[in-house]
């Protein structure tokens, strides 16, 4: 059977110049706008609507992928389905069967097969149905991907993105958030927004880096109508590894990233009404760890709570206590606390979840006590 | 260098390639025999690891790897696996970066910060304490200047890889194919069977390439059957003369390169072929300079420095400067995540106001915050 037709070739490896679709403008959502219409998913901000979390990951795949050519997507039933969670819906009919490639249910196989293919020159972005099903591909995320440049195999750009978190009674298997699996292993960058804005600008990022990245999207997120955001109508990336402040405050540090940045801005809010100013730093990217925002912030406060939905053992929540005990203890007026999920697989039943999970009220709790000390 | 074996080289005027051909898969392979010898000289004098006293060649992975394009004139890729480095040397590697790579010489690629995992084998005139007993050898030395992706992971993951280079070729519509070497025992795993669908499903230009490198079984499986889950037919160059398996591997890369999915090629048994002896103008200067390049390449190891330590350090990350744990060779100071290597150590500065500890006015209770239940 012949090949299917195709673009001319490009160089056979090595550095190839992004292209732009010619037929697209250089600036989005301006009137006279000659691109194809993205899919609705996609077209919040082409529209002037505010978008959601998931629609903002839309968004920034198909800008990606309109703006350079190498960039492709992999992942289960991601073309003609339009994805689990319906993120690409729509693009299989944009962008053709050769970039956005439905794979077989095989993890570690087309893991494998997106390394190959960045070394040749191409940028792709896999999509994991839920995070956890990342585990079969953890050996060749770790030992291939993440050693490349180490071992003069040159840098590996690629993206590994996919829904994490609990909240959704989805059980063990649906629910977990693997970021610590990962933050162990040098190589590789680990992304974890927690707002559509700061989801579409690191993903972006996250994209145009010449690293594999490992690109956590919490479920409880995705559609949640109260953080829909009026998005940026021109295109714009957030770097990757820098912290944002999303409260200023001057008792109480709290540390914190994904969706658990609202819960601790709600605990915050609880807390301000005990005069307790609590600032919450958003850590938006886990790896590299953004130590000098997390530093600046204990300096003002002299008290440091890290809170994640992670389960506690070997959570990030120890790596970042160890680093400011190392680097910041003569600042510390008490000791570094930690709120997280319980050591525990995700349970299935509501009422199990609601009390594994950390909650507010857990902030709270803890954050009182280190105001107190 | 020890004698070459007596048998013809092609065995009848039929099967001889095009001279220019056979000359160039003779300095492949004969490099290859030279390399043998030289290995063994330096196992014995201490410079190589012993592991490597039954570092053996196998000439077949070079017959098959002279049959594609590397770079510069082409854009195939080769991931030698267990057959390295004989398809190495076929894609322009040289005798010096393998015994570079061997050594851990702070000259190898990647200035040896990732190596093999062994090249030793079974044949009788191996070292009998060599382990792991092996035909060849893997190479995890990735040259993607040459084309060459080394192997970095159990049997079938250098597949996923090839399958996914070879996925980029299609993309892209580039006459280009990617060669994998996988033992046989990557039939048992999902990793091997996950990637061939993959290729498949997409009529990749892969070619995959089956060789026994195990002294026990390694697998019970059928290849052909195995290839005829994926709508493959298996080649089988077991036995054939080193010309024609080069011949049939030409063939099949054109297959490949023309839209006709993926390849499975099948080598047989371990040693059934081997670099025959030929009385003849072109052998003997293809043996003549291949004995030289690899005398060169001991002369000059000798005299190339052993891996620095601060390679250890390179960057795993592009665009992230090294930090290195003060632990390791700095005192620490609050000031900065840690020492950069660019910069000398420094005694510990203050940093801020250091404040003393306060006492709590009115502590709360202990059971305060275990009262909530992630907290403490």
């Amino acid at each position: 059977m012949p090949a299917d037709p195709l673009p001319p070739p490009s160089s056979p490896r090595g550095p190839v110049p992004p292209r732009a679709d010619p037929a697209a403008p250089s600036s989005p959502g301006r009137p006279g706008d000659a691109r194809p219409s993205p899919p609705e998913q996609a077209g919040r901000t082409r529209s002037g609507q505010p978008a959601t979390f998931l629609e903002a990951i839309a968004e920034a795949l198909w800008e990606e992928m309109e703006r350079d050519e190498r960039v492709f997507l992999m992942g289960e039933d991601i073309g003609a389905y339009g994805g689990a969670f319906k993120v690409t819906r729509g693009f299989l009919d944009r962008f053709g069967p050769l970039r956005v490639v439905d794979t077989p249910i095989a993890e570690g196989g087309f893991t494998g097969a997106a390394a190959g293919a960045a070394h040749m020159g191409l940028r792709p972005v896999v999509e994991m149905q839920f995070m956890d099903f990342v585990s079969p591909a953890y050996d060749v995320l770790t030992n291939y991907v993440a050693t490349s440049l180490y071992r003069g195999a040159g840098p590996l750009p690629l993206v590994v993105r996919g829904p994490v978190g609990g909240g959704a009674r989805a059980g063990p298997f649906h629910s977990q958030n693997v970021e610590m699996a990962f933050f162990h292993t040098p190589g590789l960058k680990i992304v974890y927004p927690s707002t559509p804005r700061d989801a579409k600008g690191l993903l972006k990022s996250a994209v145009r880096d010449d690293n594999p990245v490992i690109f956590e999207e919490h479920k409880g997120l995705y559609r949640a109508p109260q953080f829909r955001e009026l998005l940026p109508a021109e295109d714009y990336a957030i770097p990757l590894g820098k912290a944002r402040v999303a409260l200023e405050g001057e008792d109480l540090t709290i540390v914190t990233y994904g969706l658990m940045v609202h819960r601790c801005l709600e605990a915050a809010a609880a807390l301000a009404r005990d005069r307790i100013r609590a600032e919450v730093i958003d850590l938006r990217t886990l790896l590299p760890l953004d130590e000098d925002a997390i530093a600046a912030s204990v300096e003002k406060t002299s008290k440091l709570l890290i809170v994640h939905e992670d389960t506690r053992t070997g959570g990030i929540a120890g790596e970042i206590a160890i680093r400011m005990n190392e680097r910041a203890f003569e600042w510390l007026d008490g000791p570094i606390l930690r709120v997280t999920a319980i050591d525990s697989p995700v349970p299935f039943a509501a009422s199990l979840e609601d009390y594994f999970l950390p909650s507010a009220a857990d902030v709270v709790t803890a954050g009182r006590y280190l105001f107190n000390y | 260098m020890r004698p070459l074996p007596a048998a013809s080289w092609p065995s009848a005027a039929d099967d001889a390639p095009p001279p220019r051909l056979a000359e160039d898969m003779l300095y492949c392979g004969l490099q290859g025999r030279a390399l043998e010898a030289s290995v063994r000289d330096l196992v014995e004098a201490g410079e190589l690891p012993k592991r490597f006293a039954g570092f053996r060649v196998d000439a077949r992975g070079v017959a098959v790897a002279c049959a594609m394009r590397p770079p510069p004139a082409g854009g195939d890729i080769c991931c030698p696996g267990p057959l390295s480095p004989g398809p190495a040397l076929a894609f322009g590697a040289t005798p010096l970066e393998f015994l570079r790579h061997a050594a851990g010489k702070g000259t190898a690629p990647a200035s040896a910060r990732a190596g093999s995992s062994g090249w030793s084998d079974l044949h009788a005139d191996g070292d009998p304490d060599a382990f792991p007993r092996r035909t060849a050898g893997f190479g995890c030395w990735t040259d993607l200047r040459l084309g060459l992706l080394g192997c970095d992971g159990p049997p079938g993951s250098m597949t996923q890889v090839a399958a996914g280079a070879a996925f980029a070729f299609r993309r892209r519509g580039e006459a280009s194919a990617a060669l994998v070497f996988e033992e046989r025992a990557a039939l048992e795993t999902g990793r091997w069977h996950e990637a061939m669908s993959f290729a498949a499903a997409l009529r990749a230009p892969l070619i995959v390439v089956v060789a026994p490198v195990q002294g026990a079984p390694e697998s019970a499986l059928d290849l052909a059957a195995a290839g005829a889950n994926y709508g493959l037919e298996v080649i089988s160059l077991a036995g054939e003369p080193l010309a024609r398996m080069h011949e049939r591997a030409a063939e099949v890369r054109r297959r490949v390169v023309d839209g006709g999915g993926p390849a499975l090629l099948d080598l047989g048994p371990s040693g059934a072929a081997d670099w025959p002896g030929r009385d003849g103008d072109a052998w003997r200067r293809a043996e003549r300079a291949a004995a030289a390049a690899v005398q060169s390449a001991v002369d000059r190891l000798a005299k190339e420095p052993r891996a620095p330590t601060a390679a250890a350090l390179a960057p795993v990350l592009s665009g992230v400067p090294v930090r290195p744990h003060w632990t390791r060779s700095d005192p620490p100071s609050p000031s900065a995540g840690g020492p950069s290597p660019e910069l000398p150590s420094a005694a510990p500065e203050p940093v801020g106001q250091a404040r003393p500890r306060m006492q709590p006015a009115a502590r709360p209770s202990p059971s305060s915050p275990s009262a909530a239940p992630h907290a403490g």
